[in-house]
């Protein structure tokens, strides 16, 4: 498959100068609840991200992974700017863009783009699928009007569409096409972060796949730094490069895929990793899953301490201690680049919780063993 | 006799839109406190399959068109309408994929909860009331007396698929069929609800029919798996067999194309290409030849029956016995199913005879796009041809 050829939009791609393409520091993200109706009080705040820190090197892939109302996918709309965080910073490529505002941010914007969750509902219904995909280019005013039409061209056959399916409108594609229209119109404007907001979890299981390859090619294809953001940690662990767990507004554990799935640190990693189903039998027999009580807290009043610990499996065992209740564990190295906010994280390696079967001994019945 | 068989079975649609082919002659059995698991994607008929078992299809579209429901020996498709509200609830229940919406928001618990168990039990309302209590103690409901009198809407969703789950199982059925119940909850809950589901009627001996899109979830929870497709059941087996021996390239195909917490990092994923059949053609061929990298000639004009993938002189239907059966003309060997791919030399598959969407011939009606086109490829790291389909999956340069 060629490289796009028609250099619209191709402009400056900084050089790798070994910064982190993106950082984040103590980003919070919270959204006012207010009583009354003439004269609104604010009684409160509910706290979707409460201070998360991350990096993102050039070219890499950051899984961002948790269950719903964790905050995830407010921190990727926050990250590329879609709100207006209300603490901390972010820093996108040596500039720092959290109060950017009008024609500096859409010229940022340029720089960054999303890919959402339901193809469904993303894609303008009376557009059609090459008026979707030209609009980014229309909009930051790149190339002339010939020059736009044979890059949406080229964006088609990039993604895997027939280029002469342009004229058709969304409802004229299944779903795994039409995410396709969606990752093509993020990558219209050349970007280097897409924000990939749990982007196959409205698909049919066969198409899933499709979708992951094509973003793991345009990754090698273009050099794309992409952070994924998914509740499943099997397809987070396939894609990512390294994982980032959060729970109610925070980030629990940073970690390389390998390693978070080899040696999970914090409790609610290893519970969140003993819950995902294996597809085969044999390993789910003898699998011992964590079964934590209850659900997700509020996050308009999370537990004070840390907020794991009204759930926490290894609390219990260890005698309910007190700091769990009143201190929140920053999130701190363990190991090199290995980070968990847990005050007994050194307690958890070695449980039997986390030293999973599966990863000892496979199952001999797996299907999923490959010629070389 | 089987607790349930369902014999040929063909439920259509009649619709604006033409007709839909939502349920081919669909067969199995189930015994007593069986667990069978249907698997498909989305559109496959596995909803339709249960909906048209209950007596549900929506009204007027849906109808069965063929085939036999038997229930304890009673024909279900035949039965009057009294005689299916006795067996709806008391003898097979539904757990349904969103607690939210199956719940009606206007009524507390305790009112659902006793209005099911009066309208098939005769007890008082106060024994009803004590009876709910216990059920909701049994599905972990913290205080079951207080929690009885608020609406689904106070509940999270863990909770309130607890609740249908002691709804459902209020007048011990003997089956049990439970559509999607997890896919609307995250993964820890999950956890939580697929154990107590198990727990529970393993407990009373209740039949189990899961419906699930989730290979992760059968493998763990049942004993038998129909795998469907385009309204057919294209593979039976046993659950430990299906995922040591898939036989036919749709299962093979659904084992390749999900990422898996047990496989070393980095492990290709092989997707199926193409895209699901449109149910408004009549079938004709193999579903899934347009989308199989193992067709043949013969797949394009005639669907393969489900036989046994050994000859047998007794094909087992039910039980830890039950024979392993395929619809395929071309099964994937072992290897090729390890592989993903078919590893014969020069095997091409086959393209259909005559030209793509020409309605006239004897070829399925087929979308020019909906075809995946293979071509064969030389692959530097194996002996063999591999075949590959357009687009291209990734090669192993396509990882880091």
């Amino acid at each position: 498959m060629s490289a796009l050829a028609t250099g619209i939009g191709m402009g400056a791609r900084a050089a790798d100068d070994g910064r982190p393409l993106l950082e984040v520091e103590d980003l919070q993200m919270f959204f006012p609840i207010t009583e009354g109706i003439v004269i609104e009080r604010h009684v409160g705040d509910v706290r979707a991200v409460d201070g998360i820190s991350l990096s993102i090197s050039r070219g890499e892939t950051l899984g961002l992974v948790g269950e719903s109302g964790c905050g995830k996918s407010t921190a990727g709309r926050a990250i590329i700017r879609l709100y207006r965080p209300t603490g901390g910073r972010i820093v996108f490529d040596g500039t720092d863009i959290t109060t950017l505002e009008g024609t500096a941010l859409r010229r940022m914007r340029r720089r960054m783009q999303m890919i959402f969750q339901d193809p469904y509902a993303s894609l303008n219904p009376r557009m059609t699928a090459e008026g979707i995909v030209g609009e980014p280019l229309d909009i930051h005013g790149i190339g002339t009007r010939t020059e736009r039409r044979e890059r949406v061209r080229e964006l088609f056959e990039v993604v895997g569409l027939d280029p002469d399916y342009g004229e058709r409108y969304p409802h004229e594609f299944s779903g795994g096409q039409r995410q396709r229209i969606g990752v093509a119109r993020a990558l219209a404007v050349n970007p280097d972060l897409i924000v990939a907001d749990e982007p196959i979890s409205a698909l049919d299981v066969s198409i899933q796949a499709q979708i992951i390859n094509l973003l793991e090619r345009l990754q090698a294809q273009f050099g794309l730094t992409y952070l994924f953001i998914a509740h499943d940690l099997s397809v987070v662990r396939h894609i990512s490069d390294r994982i980032a767990v959060m729970y109610l507004g925070r980030i629990v554990e940073v970690a390389p895929s390998r390693e978070l799935h080899a040696m999970p640190l914090h409790p609610y990693a290893v519970a969140l990793l003993s819950a995902v189903p294996i597809p085969d039998p044999a390993i789910e027999a003898r699998r011992r899953r964590v079964i934590l009580r209850g659900d997700v807290p509020n996050p308009a009043a999370p537990p004070p301490g840390c907020h794991f610990h009204t759930r926490c499996w290894l609390r219990e065992r260890l005698g309910n201690p007190k700091e769990c209740e009143t201190i929140s564990p920053p999130l701190t190295e363990f190991r090199p680049d290995h980070a968990v906010a847990c005050h007994f994280a050194d307690r958890v390696a070695g449980t039997p919780e986390a030293t999973r079967p599966e990863e000892a001994a496979r199952s001999s019945s797996s299907t999923r063993m490959r010629p070389r | 006799m089987p607790l349930l068989s369902v014999q040929d079975l063909v439920v259509r649609f009649r619709t604006h839109d033409g007709t839909v082919y939502a349920v081919n002659g669909v067969s199995f059995d189930l015994d007593e406190g069986e667990t069978l698991g249907l698997v498909g994607e989305s559109g496959c008929g596995k909803s339709v399959t249960n909906l048209a078992i209950m007596r549900l299809l929506p009204r007027p579209a849906g109808h069965i068109e063929g085939g036999r429901v038997l229930f304890k020996g009673i024909d279900l498709t035949t039965a009057p309408e009294s005689e299916m509200r006795d067996i709806r609830g008391k003898e097979i229940a539904m757990i349904f994929q969103d607690p939210m919406t199956s719940l009606n928001p206007v009524l507390t618990i305790e009112e659902q909860m006793v209005e099911t168990i009066r309208a098939h039990r005769r007890v008082g309302p106060k024994e009803a009331r004590d009876r709910a209590i216990e059920l909701l103690g049994t599905v972990g409901i913290p205080r079951p007396e207080t929690r009885l009198r608020s609406y689904p809407h106070q509940f999270s969703g863990g909770m309130c698929q607890r609740v249908m789950i002691a709804m459902a199982l209020a007048l011990e059925p003997k089956l049990v069929i439970a559509d999607e119940p997890t896919t609307a909850l995250d993964v820890t809950i999950q956890a939580q609800v697929l154990e107590l589901l198990q727990r529970l009627t393993a407990e009373r001996g209740t039949a189990v029919i899961l419906i699930t899109h989730d290979l992760g979830v059968v493998a763990g929870m049942t004993r038998r798996i129909n795998v469907m497709y385009a309204g057919f059941v294209v593979e039976t087996a046993v659950t430990a067999d299906l995922f040591a021996r898939p036989r036919h390239p749709y299962t093979v195909g659904l084992l390749h194309s999900i990422p898996r917490l047990d496989t070393p990092e980095g492990e290709p994923l092989i997707p199926i290409e193409g895209t699901p059949p449109d149910l408004r053609r009549a079938p004709l061929g193999c579903p899934f030849a347009p989308r199989c990298a193992w067709r043949l000639p013969t797949c394009w004009t005639e669907n393969p029956a489900l036989a046994p993938i050994v000859p047998t002189d007794r094909i087992e239907a039910t039980g830890p016995g039950a024979t392993h059966r395929v619809a395929c003309w071309n099964p994937p060997t072992p290897e090729e199913a390890a592989a993903g791919w078919p590893l014969r030399e020069g095997f091409v598959p086959a393209r259909p005879p005559g030209p793509v969407s020409d309605g006239g011939a004897a070829v399925p009606l087929l979308a020019e796009e909906d075809l995946v086109v293979f071509t064969l490829e030389e692959e530097p790291t194996t002996a063999l041809p591999r075949v590959r389909g357009l687009p291209q999956p990734p090669g192993p340069e396509a990882r880091r």
